[in-house]
């Protein structure tokens, strides 16, 4: 219960975190904006990943950097890792069952460049609140 | 009322654009590139002090952002550019511009006073009011070169509407810091005010000088500004952000029997919205 009410409470976090449930599985991870700029021009960051599904089972959670499973978990109904990446583009963590076809929850993390490589559009006019 | 609609029809051309923004990446189907459009609005507060003397301060609640950046051409905010090198080191682009100073003379009062210009009664109370300055378009030349050093912004602009007949010469350097979500950059730099420019703006011509303010020339002077802007990224389309902002009027304007105080100091805090 505790758990459950933790990810709800990170839903209630918008940018921050997001969660997806597709049935009965609960995916959240956290964070899920990464800003990247000229200077920085990728992520290194931890993201904590949360899953909480109503029955107990096999469960693997997947990512877009590599085709075996980032983690599995055997006869569980909840799990959690940090999961260390460097990162410049967007990118997905999804949970399966025993059919590692069938996504059951997924969460997208996107990685938003905030500079430009156009000089022009950083030059200072008389403008108030721009800041990017 | 005209403002007000004008700033209606400005957002609505806002919202339109924004959707052209949304259908240029949504119909590629691949990673969306930079979009030529650079479209915002933040709402918030803020206010800008007026230097004049019986002046009112400039309220900010809406800011509208209204760029487009082509290969050569851009605009940006009522800047109208032509970008004739870009380079590794540095961007210069010749730009068409409406000068800045008159925005202060739009938000002045008529009230009556009871001194003359030497701090004597007067034998009757007389109404006196600021007189009018008109907006000047400026022509001139603009650099711009970064590193890891910061961004230095340097820029002259000359009247070609016969408003002012001067010149102005302008320097910035800035410098940003980036920490995830937050975003701080300190930013200074300085501007020349020819002594035609000053004169126009912050002198008092013969007609115009009474029993209130004595006649004054100003020569040229150089101001000096500052600023401070903070930001914190919401998600991929809304921001906080805080800005302050520091300006000393030259010594030969902030002498002007028309000028109360020779710092101009401008805030705002507010939410922003980014089309992306």
């Amino acid at each position: 219960m505790m758990r459950r009410l933790l990810i709800m409470g990170l839903l209630l976090l918008p940018g921050i975190a997001a969660a997806e449930n597709d049935g009965d599985m609960l995916l959240s991870v956290k964070p899920v904006l990464c800003i990247t700029d000229s200077r920085t021009p990728s992520c290194d960051m931890s993201f904590l990943v949360v899953w909480q599904s109503g029955d107990s089972g096999y469960y693997c959670l997947f990512s877009d950097f590599d085709d075996a499973p980032v983690r599995c978990w055997n006869e569980d109904r909840e799990g959690r890792l940090n999961d260390p990446r460097t990162v410049e583009n967007n990118f997905s963590y999804w949970m399966t069952g025993d059919d590692h076809g069938l996504r059951l929850a997924q969460v997208n993390v996107e990685v938003l460049r905030l500079d430009s490589d156009d000089r022009r559009r950083r030059r200072r006019t008389r403008h108030v609140w721009d800041i990017n | 009322m005209f403002i007000r609609i004008f700033q209606l029809a400005l957002l609505s051309c806002l919202l339109q654009a924004g959707f052209s923004v949304a259908d240029e990446q949504g119909q590629t189907g691949e990673e969306p590139g930079e979009s030529r459009w650079r479209l915002g609005a933040a709402l918030g507060y803020g206010v800008r002090s007026n230097p004049l003397v019986q002046s009112d301060d400039i309220p900010i609640v809406v800011d509208l952002d209204i760029a487009w950046f082509g290969d050569h051409w851009f605009f940006d905010n009522g800047d109208l550019g032509v970008t004739f090198a870009d380079n590794d080191r540095l961007t210069a682009s010749l730009i068409a511009r409406v000068n800045s100073d008159q925005i202060f003379f739009g938000k002045t009062d008529t009230r009556f006073v009871a001194f003359d210009f030497t701090g004597m009664p007067l034998a009757e109370a007389v109404d006196f009011k600021v007189p009018d300055r008109d907006y000047a378009v400026e022509l001139g030349l603009e650099l711009l070169t970064d590193g890891p050093w910061g961004r230095l912004q340097a820029s002259t602009f000359h009247d070609v509407s016969d408003t002012h007949g001067g010149y102005e010469v302008y320097l910035d350097y800035s410098y940003g810091w980036r920490e995830q979500r937050w975003y701080i950059e300190p930013s200074i730099g300085a501007s020349y005010k020819s002594d035609a420019l000053n004169d126009y703006y912050w002198g008092v011509r013969e007609d115009e000088a009474g029993v209130v303010v004595a006649p004054y020339e100003a020569s040229a002077g150089i101001n000096v500004h500052a600023r401070l802007m903070m930001g914190y990224q919401l998600s991929r389309h809304w921001s906080l952000s805080l800005i302050t902002e520091y300006e000393r009027i030259n010594d030969e304007a902030a002498a002007s029997p028309i000028v109360e105080d020779r710092n101009v100091l401008g805030y705002f805090a507010g939410v922003a919205y980014r089309f992306r």
